[in-house]
């Protein structure tokens, strides 16, 4: 008998789902419009040589000949401007470094805001200026570090999208309890529709269950269809277990809907949980490094959020897809991110309310 | 508790913070009668009816549905009423058939969708999205899910509040087949006329007490003044004080009626024709009409029903 209600209740929730368009893109689409966007404008691939400017007035002198010679041959051409043509150009705000100085003397101005291509570029300019000094001298090329870029699961290419992958995995479990349940919650509070419901046998854990198997299994859909995108746009694969995968995204589902339960039992109307929401999603989102890593932050913030409940949860999903770590080094946020569950779904229950 | 009662309600109590909702009511329902529930907004009717459909615990008192309670028989109870909101309480996007599939689902023995399109007169919204519906088919719908699974005691909240007359209409139909169908029906209304139409009895509620129990007719008649004469005149009425003063009892005037209670027809009338005469009054029309409902109210509390 209950086992039928489930099952009614499941097939509507999951019809009613898909009825709501704004639903489906915030849940299913908006993942992969943010891992092909930012995937791409982060990618990391150069596939044009990089070219600097250079403020340079005099004709090459042999010295600066031997450095264009030697920067050519590390990928990089250089473009010459006049000071008051480079000022202009750099003012724009576009150019990571820029070479000033002549014939030995040489000065190199770093973008502050673009300091992650200006160090390629950088590392490039000083290994050309030891080339050409030795060159100059009639002594053989100065050695190297050889250097691969890699990402820590061994990605080759794509790793900026290799990071984000898992931590829009996460950040559609936080999205899909606090937006997608517990506005629902509230609206059907609100409206009456619990009430009715209410004098209806449906029994709460029946209804319950129901709504939470419908959030989890559209937010599995939405977790293959961007790993999906993932391999056919970026080349990269779940390195670890899809079953270890699938387990934490089900804790993770459960800790967010109870979250999402929790929040809603504070709230009288969507207006006033609308404000609720996003007080606890920006600062989750912002602090648990779905987007960037943390490690640039001070110790205490970092320390900070470690204990709230996204951040644990993502580190075990990159471990899991990015480093195919199995569970064995990962009982610690696991244990968090699981008693965070516990707290929440234990809340839920006691607060939530059909009138 | 007797057998043949559909609800029993003794002494209820409810507060609400430092609002006390129901203060001390009793009520008897007959298996089998349409007992309907008035009084103003903030009488107390909503809180009654949610106390009775098992939503809300009173503070103290008894009740008992079909002659069970809602402590320990609450699943029970709750697969033989059926109850009717009155505002709209599904999903937008839920299709009609859907909801009546839905509601149908949670009870062991439910009508067919099918079946309970054609009682009301639904059958071509079937697919419609609920949101698109007007507001008489939102009623009928909410009153069809109300009888998915074959109530004894049915619970409608202002089942016609916003509708017009011919929707009206139709829902009244609906309740007087469910009579016929030998179902008890609680409602809880405002408009006077759709009690006096459909309920055997009536409770006047008024803060948090019911004020007068009895079938519509009973209370007219056991009024102090049961009939109202209603004097019309053309374009706006003269001055009512010159009259009012003359007459020495009470008067409502509006701007082109005056309507006037009287105890007993045959002897008011004419010493109210007297006075009409020696006042001259331009007076157009004079009807005398049966007091309804709402002069009922007016007389026990001294306030209309509409405040």
């Amino acid at each position: 008998m209950n086992m039928r209600i489930f099952l009614q209740q499941l097939k509507m929730g999951l019809i009613l789902y898909v009825r709501v368009p704004a639903a489906v893109f915030w849940i299913v689409a908006f993942p992969v419009v943010m891992l092909v966007g930012l995937g791409t404008v982060f990618g990391g691939k150069e596939d044009t040589a990089p070219k600097l400017v250079w403020e340079r007035a005099g004709p090459l002198s042999p010295a600066d000949t031997l450095l264009v010679a030697a920067l050519a041959e590390r990928g990089t051409t250089v473009d010459p401007e006049t000071a008051a043509d480079a000022e202009a150009r750099w003012k724009v705000g576009k150019l990571p470094a820029m070479l000033t100085g002549q014939d030995g003397r040489y000065g190199l101005r770093i973008n502050s805001y673009l300091v992650g291509q200006a160090m390629q570029t950088e590392a490039a300019v000083q290994e050309a200026f030891l080339v050409a000094q030795s060159r100059a001298r009639g002594v053989p090329d100065p050695a190297r570090i050889p250097v691969v870029m890699s990402s820590p699961g061994g990605h080759r290419g794509g790793p900026y999208a290799a990071y984000l992958l898992p931590g829009l995995l996460g950040l559609n479990l936080l999205m899909i309890g606090v937006f997608s349940t517990g506005i629902v919650d509230v609206t059907l509070r609100a409206k009456g529709g619990y009430k009715r419901l209410a004098t209806t046998p449906l029994p709460r854990y029946v209804y319950l269950g129901a709504q939470l198997a419908v959030r989890i299994i559209v937010v599995l859909i939405a977790a293959a269809l961007l790993m999906l995108v993932g391999a056919a746009a970026f080349g990269i694969h779940n390195q670890g277990s899809y079953l270890s995968l699938l387990l934490v995204q089900m804790l993770g589902a459960a800790c967010f809907i109870s979250l999402g339960y929790v929040l809603a039992s504070f709230a009288e109307t969507p207006e006033t949980y609308s404000g609720i929401a996003n007080l606890v999603f920006l600062p989750l989102m912002l602090l648990s490094g779905v987007y960037f890593s943390l490690d640039g932050a001070p110790a205490w913030l970092q320390g900070l959020a470690d204990l709230l409940p996204l951040t644990p949860l993502l580190r075990v999903l990159r471990a899991i897809f990015n480093d195919g770590a199995g569970f064995a080094n990962q009982w610690r946020p696991i244990g968090i991110v699981g008693a965070w569950t516990v707290v929440l779904f234990g809340a839920a229950t006691r607060r939530f309310r059909w009138v | 508790m007797t057998d043949s009662l559909a609800i029993e309600a003794i002494g209820l109590h409810k507060s609400f913070r430092d609002v006390q909702a129901v203060r001390g009511l009793d009520l008897r329902i007959v298996r089998g009668e349409v007992f309907g529930l008035l009084g103003p907004n903030g009488a107390g009717k909503t809180t009654t009816l949610e106390m009775l459909e098992g939503l809300v615990v009173p503070d103290s008192g008894q009740i008992s549905i079909l002659g069970m309670d809602w402590r320990d028989r609450g699943a029970a109870i709750r697969t033989r009423i059926g109850v009717q909101f009155q505002s709209t309480e599904l999903d937008d996007k839920v299709k009609v058939r859907e909801a009546l599939e839905m509601f149908a689902s949670f009870y062991p023995r439910a009508r067919a969708p099918a079946e309970l399109l054609g009682l009301l007169h639904l059958e071509d919204k079937a697919e419609a999205y609920q949101r698109r519906l007007s507001g008489g088919q939102r009623q009928r719908l909410a009153l069809g899910l109300a009888l998915v699974n074959d109530p004894e005691l049915v619970f409608l909240d202002e089942p016609t509040t916003g509708l017009d007359p011919q929707a009206r209409q139709g829902l009244w139909e609906l309740v007087r087949q469910l009579k016929r169908e030998g179902r008890t029906v609680l409602l809880t209304t405002h408009y006077m006329e759709e009690a006096e139409v459909l309920c055997d009895r009536v409770g006047i509620m008024d803060r948090g007490k019911v004020l007068q129990l009895g079938a519509p007719r009973e209370l007219i008649a056991g009024l102090q003044r049961p009939s109202i004469a209603e004097i019309e005149f053309l374009g706006s009425a003269p001055d009512v004080q010159p009259f009012a003063a003359r007459w020495g009892r009470t008067v409502e005037a509006t701007d082109q009626v005056w309507a006037v209670p009287l105890t007993d027809a045959r002897i008011d009338l004419q010493s109210l024709l007297a006075c009409i005469e020696a006042l001259n009054l331009p007076m157009q029309q004079l009807h005398v009409r049966r007091a309804s409902l709402e002069d009922v109210f007016l007389q026990l509390t001294g306030r209309s029903l509409r405040d």
